[in-house]
């Protein structure tokens, strides 16, 4: 009996909410918010990131995050209503090979939306985004859309003499920064020619335009170790300070992480192929996890695509919420709580709803 | 005067005579010993041969991290039973890397144990946690 | 409950050598609101059983789910309801099922109570428009009302479907066995109840099969199933390009009120997209429960459509990483850790052998390999 009687008051529920749109194939949450508000234009867009195309020889490639990227654009591509577009995260290959880009550009092609693409470090060092810019041109722009400000930044550069000067081939160089944890790694900067860019590109927006702004590396200082750290993060986010509503959204982790500054507010995305430990569970170092994040589910290792998956966001007002796609893991939304002011977890917020795979060490 | 004494009694000894004295210099030794042991696990941690497929385990455990080996012996989901550490790494070794199992005595199964072991120090047992 | 089960008389139970749970599972779990008593048990049997619930009087629980074959309709693909109507699905086992935590291959039911319900309803299952044949059955018939009265303290006109339901599952909890040759020797100690072959296959199974992790077994009992949902590539991948429509139209359809129970089973393709026709995740397109392998030896053809007739076919499938012929393309919502295994003839003979020892003794096929004829 009780299954049925929920099936019901779904139904009535989406009746009440329809607005026109098939509400079947999204969660009742978004629509519940697309219909919820009154001015500002509300559209979605999906986001897709860390595929790590790793190539092994020939046509062999690793199974694993290949299948990961094909399960994500065909989900993606069921997606009703549309989404305005799909936003591409960086790190599309894992030595940034052609073959590797190549591969993994051929899978994002079945996607039938617009799609915008952000540079990984995976993509870059190899041949500093050379055969990247073939397929996807410029390595930061700008571009509004329904009366929001977008801006993709490649903020994965380094110093010059570790990207020039350092290694004795491209190989070696694309090797040293491919380790997350290679003591030899250098922290990811944006660099002052784009920190100039930005500046100018920013001075023409109003300060009501809802800003939202796509990178690789956080743009925060989390974890230097691991390369969670964007060097100029207090310049960039100073920058973007005079706004009012600032959204910021990063790839590069592989893991659930958000955090609000000030009058930013900042969200990760998952990756498609693997997902990465909590910096605080590595026991031999301190790290700074933004306090308000509510971890994500601990992987199990058998299934490859749990602790993966992608993400579609709801712009509404010039914030936006997000939802993470999950396999065989419940959904997690993190929305903007107006009241908080900041970003939250809808579900697992209160520790009583919290479960045990939320736990780490 | 302990020198003294071996070489008057002709036994030529280079160590001490007596099992539990061990030296500083002796233990300085082993836990160098132990620390290319560790290192060379580091070696294999990072290498993308150790598996088939070019995966390496650093990958997916940076600084060997969510491992937790403190945590084992434990029922392990993908594996049916409890099981100690090297069982699970050779679970990895096998599936996400695609690649054979090693003995547990084998040289290198010694040596990513020390490594992660090592990531780990200073974390309290918790034997059978998840 | 341990118990209670055991003193419990006249029933065929699972042949348990000892006493209490038998060999090989945990405990049954039985939901505070239905406790088990003799005579719920008995008058849950008889429903089970009886034909007359249906549009033409000649279709009862045990047409599909036959004694004699571990509650299947082995060899059937897919189950033959009122007159002879096919569904698109292939009658899980009723044997184990109080272990599951969800009913049907989408587990579209959260209990057997709840499970009892739907066949009644389906135009290929039952036929009927609405319970009230049931009802009125029930009421009217003195050995039931008398029954009914005594299990539940309810008189015969205010007999529901909630007592129905609930006596059924009572007798469905009593049917439950382990204590096969594989119990025996993995969780009993006794190293000559299955062959070598077995035992090469059980290395299989834990190892280079992958079977393990979907199938679980655990330290001191076996379920063979993690309870989940997964793509396994299975009827699905002869749909693929059909996916994307089927999986819109499916979603209108479910919003405009109609019935995922009645649509799953009277479209095969609709049947196809498994669990996200109950849940609406994307994530879920293609899933079907993991079932249990216990007494799988004796319940082909296999999955939810039936399509797969040997227990061989199976790991082929699965050894080709999720197509039934090699080669073919797997389908985009493949769940992950369904791979190419690499398994040698070798191999999948040994693990074949290893599955036909999960047979608990009461599900053995008698003589030269035939099998008793159904009735309970």
């Amino acid at each position: 009996m009780k299954r049925i009687d929920t099936l019901n008051s779904r139904r009535d529920f989406l009746k009440a909410t329809a607005s026109g749109v098939i509400a079947g194939m999204l969660p009742v949450s978004l629509v519940r918010l697309a219909s919820a508000e009154e001015h500002g234009a509300d559209f979605t867009f999906a986001y897709i990131s860390d595929s790590h195309i790793q190539h092994i020889k020939g046509s062999n490639f690793v199974r694993n995050w290949g299948q990961g990227l094909i399960r994500t654009v065909a989900e993606t591509n069921l997606l009703e209503p549309k989404p305005d577009f799909v936003v591409f995260g960086g790190d599309l290959a894992q030595l940034g090979t052609k073959p590797e880009l190549d591969h993994g550009a051929e899978i994002l092609a079945g996607l039938n939306y617009e799609t915008h693409v952000v540079l990984g470090e995976h993509d870059y060092y190899l041949d500093l985004g050379e055969y990247w810019s073939e397929l996807y041109g410029k390595h930061y722009y700008s571009w509004d859309h329904k009366g929001v400000h977008f801006i993709t930044l490649n903020s994965i550069l380094t110093y010059d003499d570790w990207t020039f000067d350092r290694w004795e081939s491209p190989e070696r160089r694309m090797n040293e920064m491919a380790g997350l944890d290679n003591p030899n790694g250098s922290p990811f900067m944006v660099g002052e020619k784009q920190i100039k860019w930005l500046k100018k590109d920013l001075s023409k927006v109003p300060k009501d335009t809802p800003v939202v702004v796509f990178s690789h590396s956080p743009l925060q200082h989390i974890y230097k170790e691991w390369n969670f750290w964007t060097v100029e993060a207090d310049e960039i986010q100073a920058l973007l300070k005079p706004f009012d509503k600032v959204n910021v959204i990063y790839g590069h982790v592989h893991q659930i992480q958000y955090n609000q500054i000030d009058n930013i507010a900042f969200t990760s995305v998952m990756s498609t192929a693997w997902p990465w430990p909590y910096p605080e569970s590595y026991a031999q170092a301190e790290s700074h996890l933004p306090i308000m994040t509510v971890p994500m589910n601990r992987a199990d290792p058998f299934n490859e695509r749990d602790a993966t998956g992608w993400q579609f966001m709801n712009m509404h007002t010039g914030r936006v919420d997000l939802e993470f796609n999950l396999y065989n893991n419940t959904n997690r939304t993190v929305a903007f709580s107006e009241e908080k002011g900041r970003p939250e977890d809808t579900t697992f917020t209160d520790s009583a709803n919290r479960i045990p795979a939320q736990q780490h060490f | 005067m302990k020198k003294i004494a071996l070489v008057l009694l002709g036994i030529g000894l280079a160590s001490p005579a007596f099992a539990d004295e061990f030296t500083k210099e002796d233990t300085d030794r082993w836990m160098t010993q132990f620390e290319q042991v560790a290192a060379e696990g580091r070696r294999l941690w990072t290498s993308p041969e150790i598996g088939t497929n070019g995966v390496a385990c650093a990958q997916c455990h940076p600084n060997a991290a969510n491992t937790h080996p403190e945590t084992y012996p434990k029922f392990q989901k993908q594996i049916g039973r409890v099981i100690q550490l090297w069982e699970m790494i050779n679970w990895c070794l096998q599936n996400p890397l695609e690649g054979e199992v090693l003995a547990a005595d084998d040289p290198r199964m010694i040596a990513i144990q020390a490594y992660v072991y090592k990531e780990r120090r200073g974390v309290k047992l918790d034997p059978g946690k998840h | 409950m341990k118990k209670m089960l055991v003193a419990l008389s006249g029933l065929v139970l699972a042949s348990a050598a000892m006493a209490g749970d038998p060999l090989g599972l945990p405990e049954v779990p039985i939901p505070a609101g239905n406790p088990q008593t003799a005579e719920k048990i008995a008058l849950g049997a008889r429903l089970f059983n009886d034909i007359r619930f249906s549009s033409t009087g000649d279709v009862s629980c045990a047409t599909c789910h036959v004694a004699a074959t571990a509650f299947t309709d082995s060899p059937l693909r897919v189950s033959e309801g009122i007159e002879k109507l096919t569904g698109t699905r292939n009658a899980p086992t009723v044997v184990n099922a109080a272990f599951n935590k969800t009913q049907f291959w989408d587990g579209r039911s959260p209990d057997l109570e709840d499970q009892a319900l739907h066949p009644f309803l389906n135009p290929v299952e039952m036929g009927l428009p609405d319970h009230d044949p049931i009802l009125k059955i029930v009421r009217e018939d003195k050995e039931y009302a008398k029954a009914f009265k005594t299990v539940f303290a309810v008189a015969a006109d205010a007999i529901t479907m909630d007592e129905v339901t609930k006596a059924i599952a009572a007798f469905e909890r009593t049917e439950v066995s382990g204590d096969s040759p594989f119990d025996r020797w993995y969780f009993g100690g006794n190293q000559d109840a299955v062959s070598e072959q077995a035992v090469r296959g059980f290395a299989v199974f834990l190892g280079t099969g992958r079977c393990v992790s979907c199938h679980v077994i655990e330290q001191d009992f076996a379920l063979f199933t993690d309870h989940q949902f997964h793509n396994v590539g299975v009827g699905i991948n002869d749909i693929q390009e059909k996916v994307p429509e089927l999986a819109r139209a499916f979603q209108v359809a479910k919003n405009e009120g109609m019935d995922v129970d009645v649509a799953v089973l009277t479209d095969a393709d609709t049947s196809h997209l498994g669990r996200f026709a109950v849940d609406d995740q994307l994530s879920s397109m293609g899933a079907f429960k993991t079932p249990t392998l216990r007494n799988i030896a004796v319940t082909a053809p296999y999955m939810h459509d039936g399509s797969l007739m040997s227990l061989r076919e199976v790991v082929e499938h699965y050894n080709n990483g999720g197509v039934t012929k090699m080669g073919n393309p797997i389908n985009p919502f493949l769940s992950g850790g369904i791979r190419p295994l690499d398994l040698s003839e070798q191999d999948i003979d040994d693990l074949v052998a290893f599955m036909e020892t999960l047979t608990s003794p009461r599900f053995e096929p008698t003589g030269d390999g035939t099998v008793a004829s159904g009735d309970m």
